[in-house]
């Protein structure tokens, strides 16, 4: 997994921000949706990766579950400390994830912070299977 | 749904009942403000919070309003406290977001010529930035002291002294704080935030009095034309996004399982009842979350203080910086109200919004009683922020409150994108304002440009009469994250 592959559109809105998500499936499209978090919030630069997280979550729906999923990796930035630089998906249906995050921990004067994310909200989400592929619409605080 | 809105007059427009809203809405603005609202989503948030169980009167918008997440940003909404609903988005994730205003003895001539030394020292003292981090580190007892005692904690540990607390909206302290209602998560968020300003819209501004409307509530709150103030603008970190995060969760998953019984328009207005034992556990965590943000602020004012004195080397009482007032325009409160002739307790709402009291109101200070509540407004970093007295008008239409500062009107990359290879800084100080921030792109984010003219907003706030003009303050120096 790298940044090259992570796909999404950033949304107009006018106090906060929002993306676009599109997964060929919810695994690709959960593995996008954490990747393009990372992309809006800090440059991690070319480290490697040097910790493994394991998560486990559960959602009422895939829009909770992409909440949830999301938070996680806001908190582990805001709150550990942790960048996360790689995503395994182990196992995932629209009210279960199981994951690996690869991730490196935060250096003030190393990393490139671009913006900060107070948190994921819950403002005219959508996850939700289209014909042949997956979308996400998600809005942050800003 | 097309959501209609009627002119009433020069300043007031009805949203009329509609659909499942359960009052109609009232959105305060002039006839250029309202125009600019045409292409986003906040005119229909007001309608969306109209549906809530138990409002009372009407959905209320500032003339500030702009598109936020379930409630519009501006918004205030009253609920009746057996009926009605209390709701984390409705608060928004910086609990107790807000600001501070402090006087001096200084006039803007003498501090002129050493402005660039003034904004680099406090752009050295005052940590800022995207999860920025302080000096203070707080052990688990130390921060559920800090949830608990708000500005007071921070007075008895040697920031500032006693009389800021009467300065200062609620004395800096909300009750009902009880720090077993706050997560791991936001405990850890919040162990090395206090006394941090963060990013975006966040800063500290050296201002000169500009401009003095009412020279006798500007003599009450010792404003005078050439006069140097200090700005502070920011809340409670990511304590209060925590504490907001987990318990917008927890009534989500109520909501989903049919615990809480409400069918929302949008999921981030995820509510519980007031007096569910839900709601009361958040109502407790809001107010740590509330604590902590007048602690922050309470910190630092007392290290601009102390940079201000170092920098400049003259006296305390040379500087004489002494605070005017702290408000809080993130919150959600229980007050004594007028409805129909009766008093009765309700549940605030303000997102995005100040209080407002007006003359004689029994919750002002003695010191502020005859002349009204300070209503502080912060505008952009390159025109004018804004010093209101609370009014009469404000318990009568809008639940004693006012707007909260200019609102945005373009999106953060929209205003990216318009200030293109422009070197934001130095357009500021060609204009006299010198400015220093974290990040790369806040100063383009943050531009006039990105801001409604928050010279329309008060005006029409001082038209609408939820508040009066006294003083407009000018920025000589901005700090930013």
């Amino acid at each position: 997994m790298d940044y090259d592959k992570t796909d999404f559109m950033l949304l107009d809105h006018t106090a906060d921000l929002g993306i676009m998500v599109r997964g060929s499936d919810i695994k690709d499209l959960f593995e996008k949706a954490g990747l393009a978090l990372i992309q809006i919030m800090i440059n991690p630069g070319p480290d490697r990766a040097n910790k493994s997280i394991q998560l486990s979550l559960e959602g009422n729906d895939p829009a909770e579950l992409m909440v949830n999923w999301l938070g996680e990796i806001l908190y582990l930035f805001d709150g550990e400390k942790e960048i996360v630089t790689g995503i395994i998906i182990n196992s995932i249906s629209p009210t279960y994830i199981d994951a690996t995050l690869k991730t490196v921990s935060f250096d003030p004067e190393h990393h490139d912070i671009i913006c900060e994310i107070k948190a994921v909200t819950y403002h005219q989400i959508e996850v939700a299977k289209k014909d042949d592929y997956w979308e996400a619409r998600v809005i942050f605080d800003l | 749904m097309t959501i209609k809105l009627e002119r009433l007059d020069d300043y007031r427009w009805l949203v009329p009942k509609q659909g499942l809203m359960r009052v109609p809405g009232m959105v305060f603005s002039s006839l250029n403000l309202i125009g600019l609202l045409r292409d986003d989503q906040s005119i229909t948030q007001v309608a969306n919070v109209a549906t809530l169980p138990g409002i009372v009167g009407h959905s209320l918008a500032m003339p500030d309003i702009h598109w936020g997440y379930g409630f519009p940003i501006g918004g205030v909404a009253a609920f009746d406290l057996d009926e009605g609903i209390i709701s984390p988005g409705g608060v928004g994730y910086d609990i107790n977001c807000g600001c501070r205003l402090m006087t001096t003895r200084l006039l803007a001539d003498e501090i002129r010529p050493i402005m660039r030394n003034l904004v680099t020292a406090l752009f050295k003292a005052i940590p800022c930035g995207v999860g920025s981090t302080g000096q203070i580190h707080l052990s688990r007892s130390e921060q559920a002291k800090v949830a608990v005692q708000g500005a007071a904690w921070a007075v008895k540990n040697g920031f500032g002294d006693a009389e800021d607390l009467v300065r200062t909206e609620d004395h800096g302290t909300m009750e009902g704080a009880d720090p077993s209602a706050v997560s791991d998560r936001a405990i850890k968020r919040g162990e090395d935030q206090l006394g941090t300003l963060g990013s975006g819209n966040h800063f500290l501004e050296i201002q000169v009095v500009d401009k003095i409307y009412d020279p006798e509530k500007a003599r009450a709150f010792d404003l005078r034309e050439g006069q140097v103030t200090v700005f502070i603008h920011t809340g409670s970190r990511g304590y209060g996004y925590q504490i907001c995060d987990d318990y917008l969760k927890e009534i989500s998953r109520a909501i989903s399982s049919g615990k809480q019984p409400f069918d929302l328009p949008d999921r981030q207005l995820a509510c519980a009842g007031l007096k569910s034992d839900l709601g009361c556990r958040y109502i407790a965590a809001m107010a740590c979350a509330a604590n902590y943000a007048w602690a922050n602020r309470q910190i630092l004012m007392h290290w601009a203080e102390e940079t201000m004195l170092e920098t400049l080397s003259i006296s305390p009482n040379d500087l004489g910086m002494k605070l005017l007032y702290d408000v809080c325009h993130n919150i959600a409160k229980k007050e004594p109200h007028i409805v129909e002739g009766k008093e009765l307790m309700l549940c605030v709402h303000r997102k995005g919004a100040t209080r407002s009291l007006p003359p004689g109101h029994i919750l002002l200070p003695e010191i502020y009683r005859a002349v009204g509540q300070p209503v502080l407004i912060p505008g952009d970093m390159g025109t004018y922020s804004y010093v209101l007295a609370g009014a009469q008008g404000a318990m009568t239409q809008s639940f004693g409150s006012s707007c909260h500062g200019a609102g945005r009107v373009l999106s953060r990359t929209q205003a990216t994108k318009r200030a293109k290879d422009r070197s934001i800084a130095r357009e500021l100080e060609d204009k006299g304002i010198f400015v220093q921030a974290r990040g790369k792109r806040t100063l383009k984010e943050e531009m006039s440009e990105a801001y409604k003219d928050v010279s329309q907003v008060v005006e029409a706030v001082h038209g609408s009469g939820l508040a009066i003009k006294v003083a407009r303050l000018r920025p000589m120096g901005v700090i930013k994250g």
